[in-house]
């Protein structure tokens, strides 16, 4: 009974020490959207006008008015319009219902690519390791994908599709695998080699996919690489449907998330990373191999990324174009430190991100704003998140949550 | 005249702890007030309140009479009052004067930094107070004993005249401390207060005028030197009779379990650090090992754990030759390791204690099935050894880094001696620990020994070696200087091997002299 | 003080919120409407989507929008666009627009092709028109935007022959496909005719349709590279540059801005506009008239009588208009070289004047 209790006692405790971990990040995006709807409101002229013929009250109105505007297609967007949900349900209409979740559906698949860096770059920081290199990664792991992708023909989906994924994940882990490769035999910093070697793989696919290079479609003076087999495809969800492009890949990369989850939390190897990235010093002392560990969390982390390259191409684009993908990379940071390095939050980090894009696009398209509203909420939610102070002093909260496993980031310059 | 400080009544609540109980305290002008207590007596937080970094939750200050409110460090500096941490506030990169001029710049024409002045007053302050430092000598540069006054020289400068030094000791060397009791004198001498934290019963008693020692938050008794000795102080701290003697039997020396021949070491620098060394330590005794800081000790214990490459000679435990093996290969021989930075090197301070008590079996049975680490099993084992080896904590999953210093030993001990091990290796196991501490892990270690394990132990304290050890190896230099039986063994002999002389060579020179 | 101004803003927003649904007329969000026009046009929505480059890119994104804002002043239609920031950005603002219903997809740049093709192919209905591309076989529903830029590259060539003083011009590309040396095959022509034409022997440097060959930096996007072409070619001797390869060719101006006499000839836009800062080094600029291409398409939609494309594709000439020179700097060449110019210039349209690109296509297919 008392071993009941204190069990009790423990899981009450983890639950306890997430919620409050949870509280600074989600007023840290109420804050965001406050702020996006001033400078959504700040920057209308047609709330100026207001003001100037309405007086106080009319301006304020007006800014409301754009804000809701601004704000409702940015919901609908990003979910759908309840409304239209309704009817369809209602009428047991099933293409109305397919057109209504549609928007959901491209939240959730800008969400995929999302998650997989987000976990490649959260997994990094876990084992003390600061990759940057998840776009380059992503590039070389598109090229492996895509080449096995339309190399093979005539061979049965059930091989050519994780083929074509295992070819993404092997290209995106030996990409990391170099530089942490370099990190561990020679010290080179991983920050400078992830960078240099996302370079590397920019040019790189440029050479392959450029106008009469070795993987650039025949014929055509666009570089890009042919169209995969249908075999490799990433079975679609709505297949009557062509403009849903919600696939398995989501759900894969869901399976992405829980096993990084148990990995790190529940394997000797999961063990090793976090030990090496919280102190390296006692990794060494407890007989842990530092520079094998270092490597194989620089692959697994370019492994992670790479499935994101690879799924971008099996389920959604079925070519590789040069100029293939901007800004996963970085985005990946900002999921990392939003999700506090841990898979759930990196998830749920990456939902957000992927209903903020999917709704700026209609919001553009409705309300006029532009996008880069989605980059200024993003940019400010991380400033909140890296400055938790700014949040605590906003609304009173308590210190320094007792007792929270922190997650070392990475160490300074040019430390082992 | 009233005091110069006056504490009524603090206290101060942390969520499950009394940190400080109604303390009461006074403070003469030209006095050394030595504060004791143990590791967690509320030592720190009564200073940090008094320095303005914590607010209490009852109690009040009184000022030279007055009564005041610190809401910061600037207020308690505006005050007079200045603190010289454990670790100091110093930017290596800058020269002595630049630190001292941080955040209190002297400026000419508004707006240009007036270096020149403020070197000035920094010389006359160390000439003043006899600190000897220069103002122009990079900090980085300097010996951590001169850093120290630079932190002195930065109260003096912004003029305080309370002093607050927080376990200063705790970083010197000797001859360090001696210097630092010099300038303690020197300021008393002239008006300067001070009080001096610690809980090093010598130290105390050697400096302070009076003695305030602080048990659980509470004060729990006055005294002076020369009324007290280190035993009462001992008592009173810890609530009990303190055993400073290890009491312990003879020892039943066994086969060799750990042997080294010709073994030589490179440091950091390139340089030979452990020059051509042979010895062995028997199953059931202890070994100690003596020296002063920085005569190879170090560079020793890493190479025979594994830690530091060996460029020449041979290691074996319990037979089995660990010339350049891995830390976990030399582990797995049968070899505990305490090592001497236990933040650095013995601990995750961010991971749970029960984490910290796997550091080096995680992978084994039946803490790991394959690669699948076992929760329930890793919590019985951490229940099982807080209780055994007594580390105080409110749960096995509060972070290490929570615990006090002697706690977060007792972890390193409770996994390390739990194991069957044929060899420890503890390389100075009781640095910075309050006595109630020390005479628990020295217990252990005894015990150990009469189990018939071989016991390797560093210290830098000589009262520790010569009380735990059953053979002492003098290190001077990378060389031994001699092996000597801890029964014969002298602090003169001894003192003279660490400084690299033979004392039959010193008798020999004392006889030449005598005759010339 | 913060939790005050907090307070404010909330009390602020509750306020209004309360007014605006005692007001109860909630107004419509603006969009880039026409001013109501009598044109016997249609009144048709256009909707357009950029590749990456976004709609500032002062290029082809922004070149085209032009077009569409020209017809919703002149036609009276309504058009909006979508920018993209991926590659998987596309096929979403198609989708988009294809929920709106709009009668006219404007798709920017080759990057577009394959999601264009697909949503014209899945939607016979709504009429498509690609910037800068054309299917081969075409597409019912789509229109291909293309330019007969070798044209206005032979104008550029005999300004650059009349221009220079050392005898030596120079081009060089990105990457050699065709749309690239389009450009540097009429750059030549140009220039030889002017060479034919007043018995001078002014060299191209960086291209030689015959062999096919010439100088190409393998990219679109190094400045640094443009910079260290365009310095090669003045140490050569050259005084005019044309550099064929996007943003490249702003290293390129750089470079001849700080230490060179030279001049430099702009691509694609205006690049006394469009890069204003080097406006005192363009000798001219060869374009492409994206946004008379896509007026052109705009208002064969809108026109009452518009039954579908029918895979046709639009070509841009010096005829149509489609492609031209810029302005010549003033004072670079002498007025009748400029009299001269439009001579050439009806040459081409009539045929009489041959670009080269002809034959340099049937070279390319043996």
């Amino acid at each position: 009974m008392t071993q009941e209790k204190e069990k009790d006692k423990k899981e009450k405790r983890i639950l306890k020490i997430n919620w409050q971990a949870m509280a600074v990040p989600l007023l840290a995006i109420f804050t965001a959207l406050v702020l996006g709807a001033l400078i959504i409101a700040f920057t209308d002229e047609t709330v100026y006008a207001a003001f100037r013929e309405s007086g106080f009250f009319g301006g304020i109105g007006r800014a409301v008015e754009v804000i809701r505007i601004a704000y409702g297609a940015l919901f609908i967007g990003a979910f759908g319009d309840p409304k239209l949900l309704w009817e369809a349900i209602v009428h047991g209409d099933g293409e109305a219902f397919t057109q209504a979740i549609y928007p959901f559906t491209e939240t959730l698949r800008v969400t995929t690519p999302y998650i997989f860096a987000g976990l490649a770059v959260a997994l990094g920081f876990q084992g003390g390791l600061f990759n940057i290199g998840a776009e380059g990664q992503y590039f070389i792991a598109g090229l492996a994908t895509v080449f096995v992708g339309y190399s093979l023909k005539g061979v049965p989906a059930i091989i050519h599709l994780p083929l074509a994924l295992l070819a993404g994940i092997a290209g995106g882990a030996f990409w990391g695998a170099i530089p942490g490769y370099l990190k561990a035999k020679t010290g080179a910093h991983e920050v400078i080699n992830t960078i240099m070697m996302n370079y590397i793989a920019f040019r790189f696919a440029e050479f392959m996919l450029d106008v009469g290079g070795p993987m650039a479609r025949p014929d055509s003076f666009r570089p890009v690489s042919p169209e995969i087999e249908p075999s490799a495809y990433l079975p679609q969800f709505f297949p009557s449907n062509s403009a849903i492009r919600f696939n398995w890949g989501f759900f894969l990369a869901l399976a992405a998330a829980a096993f990084v989850g148990w990995l790190l939390y529940k394997t000797t190897l999961g063990y090793e990373i976090r030990t090496v990235g919280q102190n390296p010093h006692a990794a060494r002392y407890a007989g842990i191999s530092v520079p094998k560990t270092i490597i194989l969390t620089m692959a697994i982390s370019g492994g992670l990324a790479g499935l994101a390259g690879a799924t971008d191409i099996l389920g959604v684009l079925h070519f590789m174009p040069n100029a293939f993908a901007s800004g996963y990379g970085f985005d990946a940071i900002a999921l990392a430190l939003l999700g506090k390095s841990n898979p759930v939050g990196v998830v749920l980090a990456s939902l957000l991100f992927g209903a903020l894009r999917a709704g700026a696009r209609y919001m553009q398209g409705i309300a006029h704003i532009p996008l880069d509203i989605t980059s200024i909420l993003q940019g400010v939610i991380i400033v909140f998140i890296a400055a938790p102070e700014i949040i605590q002093t906003l609304y009173r909260l308590k210190q320094k949550i007792e007792g929270e496993e922190g997650v070392v980031f990475t160490r300074g310059w040019g430390q082992m | 005249m009233p005091p110069v400080l006056e504490l009524k009544g603090i206290t101060k609540r942390f969520p499950g702890v009394l940190a400080n109980d109604h303390i009461d305290l006074t403070l003469n002008e030209g006095e050394v007030l030595a504060l004791l207590g143990e590791n967690g007596a509320g030592k720190s937080t009564l200073m940090n309140i008094l320095y303005g970094l914590y607010t209490p939750d009852e109690g009040e200050v009184y000022i030279r009479g007055k009564k005041v409110e610190i809401e910061g460090p600037s207020d308690a500096i505006a005050q007079g009052i200045g603190m010289v941490h454990q670790h100091f506030m110093l930017i290596p990169v800058l020269t002595v004067t630049e630190n001292v001029m941080l955040g209190m710049e002297s400026v000419k024409y508004g707006l240009f930094l007036d270096q020149a002045k403020a070197a000035k007053r920094v010389a006359e302050l160390s000439h003043k107070y006899s600190l000897d430092v220069d103002p122009d000598a990079l900090v980085g540069d300097l010996p951590v004993g001169i850093q120290q006054r630079v932190e002195i020289i930065k109260l003096l400068y912004r003029s305080a005249d309370i002093l607050i030094l927080d376990e200063p000791t705790a970083v010197l060397t000797p001859q360090e401390v001696e210097g630092l009791f010099e300038v303690i004198r020197s300021l008393v001498a002239q008006g300067k207060s001070i009080i001096f934290i610690s809980h090093k019963l010598k130290e105390v008693l050697e400096i302070s005028d009076r003695i305030v020692v602080l048990r659980r938050g509470k004060v729990v008794g006055e005294t002076r030197p020369q009324e007290s000795d280190e035993r009462k102080l001992a008592a009173m701290m810890v609530g009990r009779e303190v055993i400073l003697q290890v009491p312990k039997g003879p020892a039943h020396p066994g086969e060799k379990v750990l042997e080294v021949e010709d073994l030589y070491v490179l440091n950091e620098q390139e340089q030979i650090a452990v020059d051509g060394i042979s010895f062995s330590v028997r199953a059931g005794e202890i070994v100690g090992v003596a020296g002063v800081q920085g005569n190879g000790q170090t560079e020793l214990v890493e190479a025979l754990t594994g830690l530091r490459p060996i460029v020449e000679g041979t290691i074996r435990v319990a037979g089995q030759e660990v010339t350049n093996a891995t830390p976990r290969t030399i582990t797995e021989a049968g070899t505990a390791h305490i090592p001497e930075d236990r933040q650095r090197d013995g601990l995750v301070l961010s991971y749970p204690i029960a984490d910290n008590l796997i550091l080096n079996t995680y992978y084994l049975p039946p803490v790991a099935k394959g690669m699948v680490m076992q929760r329930e099993v890793i919590f019985s084992i951490a229940e099982r050894l807080v209780k055994e080896y007594d580390v105080r904590t409110p749960s096995i999953l509060t972070p290490a880094g929570n615990l006090s210093g002697g706690n977060q030993q007792k972890v390193i001990v409770a996994r390390e001696l739990s194991r069957p091990v044929k060899l420890i290796i503890a390389s100075q196991p009781t640095r910075g620990l309050d006595v109630g501490s020390i005479e628990y892990i020295h217990s252990q270690l005894v015990k150990k020994r009469d189990e018939g394990v071989a016991v390797f132990v560093v210290s830098a304290e000589l009262d520790e070696i010569m009380s735990l050890a059953d053979r002492i190896i003098v290190m001077f230099e990378g060389k031994i200087m001699d092996i000597v039986p801890a029964e014969k063994a002298t602090k003169e002999e001894l003192g003279l091997l660490m400084a690299g002389v033979h004392p039959t060579d010193a008798a020999a020179e004392a006889e030449k002299e005598a005759v010339a | 003080m913060r939790k005050h101004f907090l307070a404010f803003v909330s009390l602020l927003i509750l306020v209004s919120m309360v007014l605006t649904a005692c007001g109860g007329k909630a107004t419509e969000a603006p969009a880039t409407e026409a001013p109501t026009q009598e044109s016997g046009y249609r009144h048709i929505k256009v909707g357009m989507v950029t590749d990456m480059g976004g709609i500032d890119d002062k290029s082809f994104n922004a070149t085209s929008w032009k077009g569409v804002e020209r017809a919703i002043q002149e036609l009276g239609i309504e058009g909006s666009y979508l920018e993209s920031q991926q590659q998987t950005d596309y096929a979403t603002n198609i989708t988009q627009y294809i929920n709106q219903k709009v009668d006219l997809i404007i798709t920017v740049g080759f990057l577009l092709a394959d999601d264009t093709a697909a949503a014209a192919k899945e939607h016979p209905d709504i009429n498509f028109a690609i910037v800068d591309f054309a299917y081969d076989p075409p597409i019912d529903n789509v229109r291909g935007l293309t330019f007969s830029i070798d044209q206005a590259g032979f104008l550029a060539g005999y300004v650059a022959a009349a221009a220079t003083k050392t005898g030596k011009v120079a081009t060089f590309g990105g990457i050699n496909i065709p749309p690239v040396a389009a450009f540097m095959v009429g750059f030549e022509s140009g220039v030889n005719y002017y060479n034919e034409k007043h018995g001078t022997s002014v060299e191209v440097l960086g291209w030689n349709t015959a062999e096919n060959n010439g100088v190409f930096v393998g990219n679109f996007e190094s400045t640094d590279d443009g910079r260290r072409t365009a310095e090669e070619f003045m140490s050569e001797g050259a005084d005019v540059i044309m550099p064929v390869a996007g943003p490249v060719g702003l290293g390129s101006a750089e470079a001849v801005k700080q230490h060179g006499d030279a001049w430099i000839i702009g691509v694609d836009t205006d690049w006394t506009v469009s890069a204003s800062e080097y406006k005192d080094i363009i000798l001219t600029s060869v374009l492409k008239n994206m946004d008379v291409a896509v007026f052109d398409t705009i208002k064969m939609v809108a026109s009452p009588d518009f039954e579908g494309f029918h895979g046709e594709t639009y070509v841009g000439t010096l005829e149509n208009g489609g492609v031209g020179i810029a302005p010549v700097a003033a004072g670079a060449v002498s007025d009748d070289v400029l009299k001269e110019l439009e001579d050439v210039k009806a040459g081409i349209i009539s045929g009489e004047i041959d670009t080269g690109w002809s034959s340099y296509l049937a070279s390319l297919s043996n």
